[in-house]
């Protein structure tokens, strides 16, 4: 798997070469990616939200950290619940639109890797549900064969804050591999085939595989700095790439400056009395 | 150990050149060396070899002038080239020593010289001309001498001769011993076999103590000036040296005196601290290093105590663990314990500035633990060193300030166990959330919610500016600020000063133990092996200011402050033991946590009206502090301006002060009382009719007066018995407000009324198993009393004077000014009720002398208090009825239908004292103010669950007895709403705060960037408002810069063509009518300063709630220590 991934954390504002960023694992970034000085934030225009608040309240200031807010909280349960399998990664240009990649790793879509992009609506969380788009319209009951669109909606019919949650919308784009539906499906054909023909139905299973898996290599079909791009290993890139991920201890930002004595705690696991560790190393 | 590497190269006081090649003239010829010296050693061995004991001076002279040049010549010789003289005696094959060394290991001609003085007496001039050699040749050699045994031999013996008592060591050639043993420690730190050879070759003589350097050292441990530097870093290069030889570590812990003398040392230097800190500036918290570098006794502390911190960090695991438990039970408990009990509110502030200097100081991990230990689990008195300094908290302003400082230190650590005996175990049951809503406690603020609650609270009046500037706010503008600011440049001022304490000993060490100059920028932590130093520079321009404030926009910089916060408070509590997220440790297993009343009750039940409850078992010096306590609490306590108090001591010590009135002073301060008369609203004791009721009614005994004093009062000054555990808080609470503000209405506003009464009702009834006979007393005292002073001559100082009254009072050993208090004589013994009147006299004398011609001004500018009247009256004979046994049951019988169950949830002291605190926010100092919401602030960066649930989560439910952080910031709200609607120039007041805090921050910034534990409150200011809070507090007057902040201060008030807030607020206040307007000032002053500070908590607090929503845990580390 040759992922490449632009940094999205400290470098705002600083367009990177795709292909030769680094990669950087996701995990551990909680930012949400910058904006360049000069982008058109798409967060801004319409958010109902933000307006919301200006309605009813004096701080209205404060709206648009809220949406922000509540995106890059999301992101970070996304990066809690270490979806197996499944990467994202928000756009540079907007926290809305989300680039995601999910590698299925048994049942019928085996070793498929398959791009997409998440849509959160700009009123979130008030809002209609996420879309998954995928970038190649996948052969899939659930999947819009023109659009490439998977139906989240069937899942999360009303999106009810508090309760859904975005990472639940990828755990659900990740289960429908693994478990077909064929209950009014977007792509009635394989649908149909998955009922009656089911050895036709893999055989088209792995013809999609395969043409995705073709096009991985492709240009991100958005032009977006953070887009999910992939490139063949390139020993030079990578290898210092994934030690890095490998190795990477993630700390506070600047923690050498602050942080002398910390993780002070002499409490024994269990108990809740102070100082009932004994932290004497037995002397030689 | 680089600290190690700086050290060596050092040389000790002034010898800056020891390193420089020696000068020309040996350095030509190598033979023509050892022909000079083969000359020399020829004619001091004719010498030598007379046997005539008695040899002449001349004789001296001549070995001495010869010797003198050998050495020369031998210390500058160089080392062999490869094919060394292949018959000397080495210790190793590279590299060969040098023909003069080789002669002198040959012939022995050091011993030899040795011996002869020896053998001929040393007198003191010979005996230091030869350190002097000895540390010429073993400083400068340009080859290792020690390892030989002809020079370690001699050296050792010359040493020795030092060490024997009938010799020793005069005064005068102390400088050149300590001298010449921390050469020897820096070549054995180059050369760590010298360490084995040097305990090994002991000579036989001088038996255990065969560590001789060391035996030496030892003595100067603690001295002065450079050459206690000198011994220290010697001792300092040993422990290094022997970190890993089991053999020297077990002898420096068994054999020698290094750790005791080192740890109780502490405590002697300890007791000739200043007993009083003297601080003029009104927002001085904590000891700065340039507010002690000219402290000669602290700067003596500070430099053993740096040095125990330093040994600790180098020594032996046995040597380390040793020292520890010595500073604990040698310095920390005897000394510190009772430091932190004594009496008097000065030495309270001292110790309490102390401990927290000494705490942000300690850097070791074992250390600090010592002192963690100290604090958290340390019974004094049976009260922990935490009970006791919560209930500090809320005392009058200084103490409170050092205390806060105290408890923001404590806090920095993030350490667990402290966290969890503050804070953590009250939570931990989960009882004070609704049973339905457990689950909702690993919740966050994923969509604002609770920012929003918290923003929303920002009082109207205080948006003025805030409308327009956030129309103004372009969004786009928002994204780019928020990303496009370079965290880097934030300024970081953690705890101040922990990391840094060996750069700072470094430091000390190369001024050589003077008077040092301080240099904040040399502050910066430097942790061991990180390389050079990089202090942040003084002058960098990490907050540009803007010129133009706008006070609106800085809600971009609180999110970013509370990531940063929150961040390093999760990295910092990565290794805790539990997550405590309300599931993880157990609610269910969680033991149950203390009980209100057995710590602080008084916390509990009357937050803003202290009264002080100790359990039935205490001891009298329980009882004692836990008077002195209240009285000190409530003697500050943020309703101080009211006239009257209760003091009631009753069974159990179960004590209340309360003050009664507001806003009264300043017409009681003028008018002299009438005779009591109070409307029956019995809301004070002091009500004539009370205590006439009292003694009229003798029989009834103690319970009767209590009911009197409390419960009648209806000023809820209840005592509770202990065993009753929990107490409803709030209702008791709420009901006497509403009861105490009837009672005033319906007194209305007399001038005349007897306000300066002070009603004083004390009971102190021990449990019998005290055996003293003074640990029962009942002390009632009322102004109105006949025959007691005029209450306008207590006004001044009344407060005090009933603090110390009761302080000395209870304090059973008496008025022992100064003398360190064991922990023994803690039990107050024999106080008799004489001797208590004849007390009360001299105070009431006391007291009436100072107040004449003392300015009233002064006073009332200092501090918000207002001046309270009272004076203590003899005992009423009545007292002694009142300490009948029978009347616990009495007073149980009364209150326990006012308590609740002990299953009362309570959320713990500490939060109860603070939100106590805050819910006073109007009435507080700027300073109490910004250390508070600093606290809390701090206290919300915390990623557990549990905390973070209990401050942050505004949808949360508690249980109805749970007050809620926003519960308070709602009231205070609507305080500050209603003290603006009160005031038609609120608003320009308001601006004028803002613009004064900001142009004060300016200049203090400016100034010194680095230094102390800036306020976190600082940093969670705004850029311009950010340095200005936080360092703002910090300043204090007797800082060296103070005068030209001043000055600058005043500038940049002309240059804002401002006024400062404080002349206009107190414009017309001169005269001596002025003195009412004054007072309103100060408390309009108070209000004002609260609102923005107020506004600005709201901010954080809502960042903090986003941040924690977004931030990653992170993973326990498994390299427990870096």
């Amino acid at each position: 798997m040759n992922k490449q991934r632009s940094d999205s954390e400290e470098q705002s504002g600083e367009q990177q070469q795709q292909r030769a960023s680094p990669a950087r694992p996701s995990f551990g970034k909680k930012q949400l990616p910058s904006i360049p000085k000069n982008a058109v934030p798409i967060t801004k225009p319409a958010s109902p939200a933000a307006t919301a608040q200006l309605a009813n309240g004096t701080h209205a200031s404060y709206g648009p950290f809220y949406l922000e807010y509540s995106l890059l909280a999301e992101f970070t349960l996304v990066i809690k619940q270490k979806l197996p399998g499944i990467y994202v990664q928000p756009s540079y240009k907007s926290a809305l639109m989300w680039f995601g990649v999910i590698f299925i790793r048994h049942g019928l879509y085996q070793d498929g890797v398959f791009k997409f992009t998440v849509y959160i609506p700009d009123n979130y969380p008030d809002g209609e549900c996420p879309r998954v788009v995928f970038d190649i319209p996948v052969f899939h009951p659930l999947v819009d064969p023109v659009s490439g669109e998977l139906d989240v909606r069937r899942a999360f019919t009303k999106w009810r804050r508090n309760h859904n949650h975005i990472w639940q919308v990828l755990m659900y784009a990740r289960t429908v591999f693994y478990k077909i539906n064929t209950m009014e499906p977007l792509n009635p054909e394989a649908a149909v085939l998955y009922d009656k023909d089911v050895q036709l139905f893999k055989s088209k299973v792995i013809d999609s595989v395969k043409l995705c898996n073709s096009h991985l290599f492709d240009q991100p079909k958005m032009d977006d700095p953070y887009a999910i791009s992939f490139s063949s290993w390139n020993p030079a890139i990578h290898d210092e790439a994934k030690e890095r991920m490998f190795t990477h201890k993630r700390r506070p930002e600047d923690h050498h400056k602050g942080l002398q004595v910390s993780g002070l705690s002499w409490v024994k696991p269990g108990s809740t009395q102070p100082f009932s560790k004994d932290d004497n190393p037995p002397l030689s | 150990m680089s600290w190690l590497s700086r050290l060596t190269p050092r040389g000790p006081g002034g010898r800056s050149s020891r390193n420089v090649a020696p000068s020309s003239p040996c350095t030509a010829d190598p033979e023509t060396c050892l022909m000079v010296f083969e000359n020399h050693w020829r004619q001091v061995s004719w010498v030598l070899e007379q046997q005539d004991p008695s040899s002449s001076s001349d004789d001296l002279t001549a070995v001495r002038n010869h010797t003198d040049q050998m050495l020369c010549l031998l210390a500058e010789e160089r080392p062999g080239e490869c094919e060394g003289p292949p018959g000397a005696v080495t210790s190793g094959n590279v590299p060969p020593i040098g023909p003069i060394l080789d002669l002198v290991v040959s012939e022995n001609v050091l011993e030899r010289v040795v011996q002869w003085h020896l053998r001929r007496g040393l007198d003191p001039d010979s005996q230091g001309a030869l350190l002097k050699l000895f540390e010429m040749l073993i400083g400068q050699s340009q080859q290792p001498l020690l390892q030989h045994k002809a020079v370690l031999q001699p050296l050792l013996g010359l040493l020795g001769a030092c060490a024997e008592p009938q010799l020793g060591c005069p005064p005068s050639l102390e400088n050149s011993l300590v001298l010449l043993l921390n050469q020897i420690c820096v070549s054995m730190a180059r050369a760590p076999a010298v360490l084995e050879l040097l305990f090994r070759s002991a000579p036989a003589q001088h038996g255990p103590t065969n560590l001789l350097i060391f035996t030496l050292l030892v003595p100067f441990i603690h001295r002065d000036g450079a050459i206690g530097q000198q011994a220290r870093d010697a001792l300092l290069l040993v422990m290094a040296t022997s970190a890993s030889n089991q053999g020297v570590a077990r002898y420096i812990a068994e054999n020698s005196y290094f750790c005791p003398v080192l740890a109780t040392g502490l405590s002697a230097l300890y007791s000739s601290l200043p007993r009083k800190i003297e601080v003029r500036g009104d927002d001085w918290h904590a000891l700065r290093r340039e507010d002690w570098m000219g402290v000669s006794s602290l700067v003596l502390f500070m430099n053993s105590l740096e040095f125990c911190n330093a040994v600790i960090q180098v020594a032996h695991p046995l040597v380390r663990r040793q020292l520890v438990d010595y500073v604990h039970n040698g310095f920390l408990v005897p000394v510190m314990g009772p430091a932190l009990h004594k009496s008097s509110v000065d030495e309270m502030i001292a110790s309490t500035t102390y401990l927290d200097l000494f705490l942000r100081s300690v850097t070791e991990t074992s250390l600090l633990k010592a002192f963690l230990r100290f604090i958290l689990m340390h019974r004094h008195d049976n009260d922990t060193i935490l009970d006791t300094l919560l209930t500090r908290i809320n005392s009058n302003s200084r103490l409170c300030m050092v205390s806060l400082s105290l408890f923001r230190t404590l806090l920095s650590l993030n350490c667990e166990d402290l966290m969890l005996q503050l804070v953590l175990r009250y939570l931990l049951p989960c009882t004070h959330v609704m049973f339905s809503q457990r689950r909702a406690i690993r919740d966050t603020d994923l969509y604002g919610k609770s920012a929003d609650k918290f923003l929303s609270l920002i009082p109207d009046c205080c948006r003025l500016s805030t409308a327009p500037s956030a129309e103004r706010e372009e969004e786009p503008a928002l994204w780019g600020k928020v990303l496009n600011s370079p965290s880097s440049e934030s300024p970081v001022h953690h705890k101040p000063s922990t990391p840094s304490r060996l750069a700072l000993f470094m430091r000390q060490q190369s001024t050589g133990g003077g008077p040092c100059t301080p240099s904040p920028t040399e502050t910066v932590p430097s942790s061991p092996g990180a390389g050079p130093n990089t202090p942040l520079s003084p002058d960098s321009p990490m907050h540009p200011v803007p010129e133009v404030l706008d006070w609106e926009s800085g809600y971009l910089e609180y999110l970013r402050d509370a990531r940063r916060g929150v961040e390093l408070c999760s990295w910092a509590c990565r290794n805790w033991s539990a997550p405590y997220d309300g599931e993880d440790p157990s609610p269910n297993a969680a033991p149950l946590p203390p009980p209100p009343p057995t710590s602080n009750p008084s916390l509990a039940m009357f937050p803003e009206h202290f009264s002080f409850q100790q359990s039935g078992s205490t001891s009298p010096g329980q009882q004692r502090a836990a008077v002195v306590a209240a009285a000190r609490s409530e003697w500050s306590s943020t309703e101080r301006d009211s006239g009257e108090w209760d003091v009631t001591i009753g069974e159990n010590s179960c004590i209340s002060l309360t003050p009664r009135t507001k806003k009264r002073s300043l017409q009681r301060d003028v008018h002299i009382p009438k005779p009591l008369h109070l409307p029956p609203d019995s809301a004070s004791l002091a009500d004539p009719s009370a205590v006439p009721h009292l003694r009229s009614a003798p029989t009834k005994g103690a319970q009767q007066a209590i009911i009197n004093g409390t419960l009648l009062g209806g000023q809820g000054d209840r005592c509770r018995d202990s065993q009753d555990g929990g107490m409803e808080v709030k209702k008791v609470k709420r009901e006497l407000g509403e009861q105490r503000g009837a009672a005033e209405s319906s007194r209305g506003l007399p001038p005349h009324k007897p306000s300066h009464t002070q009603t004083l009702s004390a009971s102190l009834l021990s449990e019998p198993r005290t055996n003293s006979s003074n640990d029962r007393m009942t002390l009632r005292a009322a102004a109105s009393s006949p025959g007691s002073g005029p209450p306008e001559a207590m006004l001044f100082n009344q407060s005090e004077a009933v603090e110390r009254l009761i302080s000395e009072l209870l304090d059973g050993a008496g008025p022992e000014e100064g003398g360190q208090q064991g922990p023994g004589d803690s039990n107050g013994q024999g106080i008799s009720i004489e001797a208590f009147t004849q007390e009360l006299r001299e105070l009431e004398d006391r007291v009436r002398e100072r107040s004449k011609g003392v300015g009233l001004l002064r006073q009332l500018e200092e501090t918000t208090r207002d001046p309270h009247s009272g004076e203590p009256p003899p005992p009423s004979p009545l007292d002694a009825d009142l300490m009948g046994s029978g009347v616990v049951a009495g007073v149980v019988g009364v209150f326990r239908p006012l308590g609740q169950t002990s299953t009362q949830p309570y959320t713990g002291p500490f939060m109860v004292v603070l939100f106590a605190k805050l819910e006073n926010m109007l009435q507080n100092s700027l300073y109490v103010n910004i250390l508070l919401t600093g606290i809390l602030g701090q206290l919300a960066c915390y990623p557990q669950p549990l905390l973070r649930s209990f401050l942050l989560n505004t949808n949360m439910v508690f249980q109805p007895s749970v007050k809620s952080l926003i519960q308070v910031l709602g009231s205070v709200k609507s305080r500050i709403e209603t003290f603006a609607a009160s005031h038609e120039d609120f608003p320009a007041m308001l601006k004028k705060a803002q613009r004064y805090l900001a142009a004060r921050g300016k200049v203090d910034w400016a100034d010194s960037p680095m230094g102390m534990p800036t306020l976190r409150r600082s940093d969670a200011l705004v850029k311009s408002r950010k340095p200005s809070l936080g360092d703002l507090i910090l300043r204090h007057t007797n800082s060296p810069t103070r005068a030209r902040h001043a000055a600058q201060l005043a500038l940049a008030h002309v240059r804002d063509g401002g006024q400062s807030l404080h002349s206009a607020l107190f414009r017309g206040g001169s005269g001596a009518s002025g003195l009412e307007k004054q007072a309103e000032a100060l408390r309009v002053k108070n209000a004002v300063y609260c609102a923005v500070i107020f506004s600005e908590f709201l901010k954080e607090l809502a960042a903090l709630a986003q941040e924690h929503a977004v931030s990653m845990p992170f993973l326990q580390s498994h390299d427990t220590e870096e």
